[in-house]
């Protein structure tokens, strides 16, 4: 095909040009074919260059770097020893602080994914009403996530919840008895809970653009029917919602395990290591103990723990998750 | 054409994206390795500290780089908190500050283990740091596997502060250095039966526990470093128990109160919530310039406590192993050392001066404040014993176990006796790792 169409269009040129010039075309456009494609992968891979660069060096070589010195002792300033499996002997053996920050982490995540969740689809579903100036609450409402990440944040709310903070004013101003908050280990963990559920932001984005997608025409057809809103709500928005829901589930759990910066600001893991989560210690343990492969093998075991979490939420799925295509 | 030129197009585009991530990273780097175009070397520089500190230093570095046209110091500083955290990640890159504030006992001894410091001895030795007649007993705290690691940037000691006007309000008499454990106590219970505050702060378990068990007789570390330094969990099991009793009497305040305090500004004795406060001589200008308060400064109690006390470098002035302008950073140590400029800033923030003349210079014009330290570091310089310097490497790691322990018995969630033993267990699994 292609050799025939260079022929045809080598013809009016070659009654102008010489004769052998033609031929010689076709000849160099034989081989040039091949490497033309090399070419265009060439050019693609050097435009995505900056990103493979970073990738290689910054991402997947400190990662498994770190996989080799979760089996050494490294120590951040001398150089690391074999020690094979000794530190992952001691977090499952010897390390009651380990399993009280595993313990910690699965509770905040437990409950705080879920409660941001349900937050988000309430606030979704309420703003899928609204029709005049929605940007604006979206924006107002996406806030708290785009600055809720930051130290700035967490410093406020170790303000707020202060023994002299907002919160306790407000108690004392309506009679109420005031509280402790991060003093207390039974409610400091709360406090960082209810920081988690405040940032519902990306996930009710989510949620909303799910909304959008389900054809108005199913809710016509229900109301016809006889279906009020709490019944549409649990037949049709729900089922059709669910993929959107394993997506965000899926997603906030990962970063529900991961948390750092609430537990570091706001009560540095205390007290009595009540808020002490995962990465926290994890932390510690690197650069206050300068016990780099004791926290490399820590990080080992949360990536497979998150690892097998997401396993197991998507094993699940095939049982409550609804998707359009399958059912017609 | 067109394919040469995307080609070429998309390699300038990413030769332009990796110089531009490089050059930022070189732009801090330059802090390190130096040199503006006309010479001048630059060093950098780090330290922890209050925000009077954190002025004062900087004032002081501007005075240095007045004289030393052919320097320049950046800068980095925090509070305590975290320094030491950003301090092990720039040893892991090599790239720790020319000069650093470095910190007696077992971060020295760490540093030393992994000879991240550099020998300071030569500079002493032909004089780029002037430390004539400097006591040796000073000079020798900066000194660990025979190698002069650190010059002390002034002396310091444990030191129980007090405010005169509250006891004064309670009818209690102001404690002399005689005083007991038991008249500690009392006086705290009579202050907070009196004037409804708290009668004392609670006692920060990993300088005052040492303190404790040195009044008592022991150590916290044996010689050489290999294990705790008493022999009877009985100790720890009453010094929990006495500060148990304050907390449970509301005498003292529990942790849940202590954990709001996030610097020595929001501290208890300063806003008069609380007589008495065991912390470092040096923050008194801290404490001071926070406070309306009438503080005093007294030795801690115990009727041993010439055994318990010490004199201790309130830190030290170090030069990592990898800085390239050595001999600048020496200078500037020298400069911190010898100039009456320093000490006319800061006072004794960063100590008493460890060199005489400066001492006595400064006496003439001395802050009220700063003479009450100058004072009080010589009671404590007749009054004390040598220092312990037996910290092992990973002592920070059992002091930070002491501490969650302590938490946990103030919290009522482990019984004293408990805790001594757990303390134990726990201090013994980490020092035989």
């Amino acid at each position: 095909m292609v050799r025939k169409r260079s022929e045809q269009f080598s013809e009016p040129g070659s009654e102008v040009a010489s004769k052998p010039k033609p031929v010689n075309q076709i000849k160099s456009l034989m081989p040039n074919k091949k490497r033309k494609s090399d070419n265009h992968n060439f050019t693609g891979y050097m435009f995505i260059s900056p990103f493979l660069i970073g990738f290689f060096l910054l991402t997947l070589y400190p990662i498994l770097y770190s996989l080799y010195l979760s089996f050494t002792d490294y120590d951040l300033m001398s150089s690391p020893n074999w020690i094979g499996l000794d530190n992952y002997r001691r977090m499952f053996t010897g390390d009651a602080t380990f399993w009280k920050s595993m313990e910690v982490t699965t509770m905040y995540a437990g409950v705080a994914v879920p409660i941001r969740l349900v937050f988000a689809l309430l606030v979704a579903l309420a703003l899928n009403k609204i029709v005049e100036a929605a940007g604006w609450y979206r924006t107002l409402l996406y806030l708290p996530s785009v600055v809720g990440g930051s130290i700035a944040v967490s410093i406020m709310w170790r303000q707020l919840f202060g023994n002299d903070g907002a919160v306790n004013s407000f108690l004392a101003m309506l009679g109420l008895p005031t509280h402790s908050w991060l003093g207390d280990p039974a409610t400091a963990i709360w406090t960082l809970i209810v920081l988690y559920g405040w940032q519902f932001g990306s996930s009710m984005l989510i949620f909303l653009a799910g909304l959008r997608n389900i054809p108005k025409t199913y809710y016509e057809a229900s109301s016809v029917d006889g279906a009020g809103p709490i019944k549409q709500f649990f037949i049709i928005t729900l089922p059709l919602l669910t993929p959107v829901i394993l997506f965000n589930t899926i997603m906030q759990v990962i970063q529900g395990f991961m948390a750092f910066t609430p537990s570091f600001v706001v009560t540095n893991g205390g007290p009595v290591n009540s808020t002490l989560l995962y990465v926290l210690y994890m932390y510690q343990r690197a650069f206050e103990y300068f016990d780099m492969g004791y926290a490399s093998a820590m990080a080992w075991f949360m990536l497979i723990i998150i690892a097998i979490l997401t396993g197991v939420i998507f094993k699940s799925s095939q049982y409550w998750v609804h998707y359009e295509s399958d059912s017609k | 054409m067109k394919k040469n030129f995307l080609r070429s197009m998309s390699i300038g585009l990413a030769l332009v994206v990796l110089a531009s991530g490089c050059s930022s990273d070189s732009d801090e780097a330059t802090g390190e390795t130096g040199g503006d175009g006309d010479g001048q070397v630059e060093l950098r520089m780090t330290w922890w500290g209050s925000q009077s500190r954190h002025d004062q230093t900087q004032e002081i570095i501007k005075k240095f780089e007045e004289e030393n046209p052919d320097i320049k110091i950046n800068s980095e500083f925090t509070g305590f908190d975290g320094y030491f955290e950003k301090m092990a990640a720039q040893a892991a890159g090599n790239n720790l500050p020319d000069i650093m504030q470095q910190n007696f006992g077992e971060y020295l001894n760490q540093y030393a283990d992994k000879n991240l410091l550099a020998d300071l001895t030569e500079f002493v030795e032909d004089g780029t740091i002037n430390v004539e007649g400097v006591s040796d007993t000073i000079m020798d705290s900066g000194v660990k596997n025979e190698q002069m690691l650190g010059i002390p940037t002034g002396t310091n000691a444990l030191t129980a502060f007090y405010n005169v006007d509250m006891l004064e309000q309670a009818g209690v008499e102001a404690p002399d250095e005689n005083w007991t454990w038991e008249e500690y106590i009392d006086i705290a219970k009579t202050v907070h039966e009196e004037t409804g505050k708290y009668g004392t702060r609670l006692m920060e378990p990993n300088n005052l526990f040492e303190y404790y068990l040195r009044e008592k007789g022991h150590k916290l570390f044996n010689e050489d470093g290999t294990a705790l330094g008493y022999e009877d969990d009985q100790l720890l099991e009453d010094y929990f128990t006495m500060n148990k009793e304050l907390v449970d009497a509301e005498v003292a305040p529990g942790y849940d109160t202590i954990a709001q305090i996030k610097g020595v500004e929001d501290e208890l004795i300063v806003h008069g919530d609380a007589p008495f406060d065991f912390r470092w001589s040096n923050q008194a200008t801290a404490l001071d310039s926070a406070s309306d308060q009438n503080l005093e400064m007294t030795l801690l109690p115990g009727s041993n406590n010439t055994e318990g006390m010490y004199l201790k470098p309130a830190m030290l002035w170090s030069i990592s192993e990898n800085s390239e302008h050595k001999e600048e950073a020496a200078r500037f140590i020298d400069f911190f050392t010898n100039s009456i400029e320093v000490y006319e800033i800061s006072g004794s923030d960063r100590g008493v001066p460890i060199k005489e003349e400066i001492r006595e210079e400064m006496s003439a014009e001395l802050s009220e404040t700063d003479q009450k330290v100058f004072d009080y570091i010589e009671l404590v310089t007749e009054n004390s014993s040598a220092i312990d310097s037996n910290f092992p490497g990973q002592s920070s790691e059992i002091l930070a176990t002491l501490q969650e322990i302590d938490e946990l018995v103030m919290y009522g969630e482990m019984t004293p006796a408990d805790g001594a033993a757990d303390f134990r267990a726990k201090a013994e699994a980490i020092l035989a790792r």
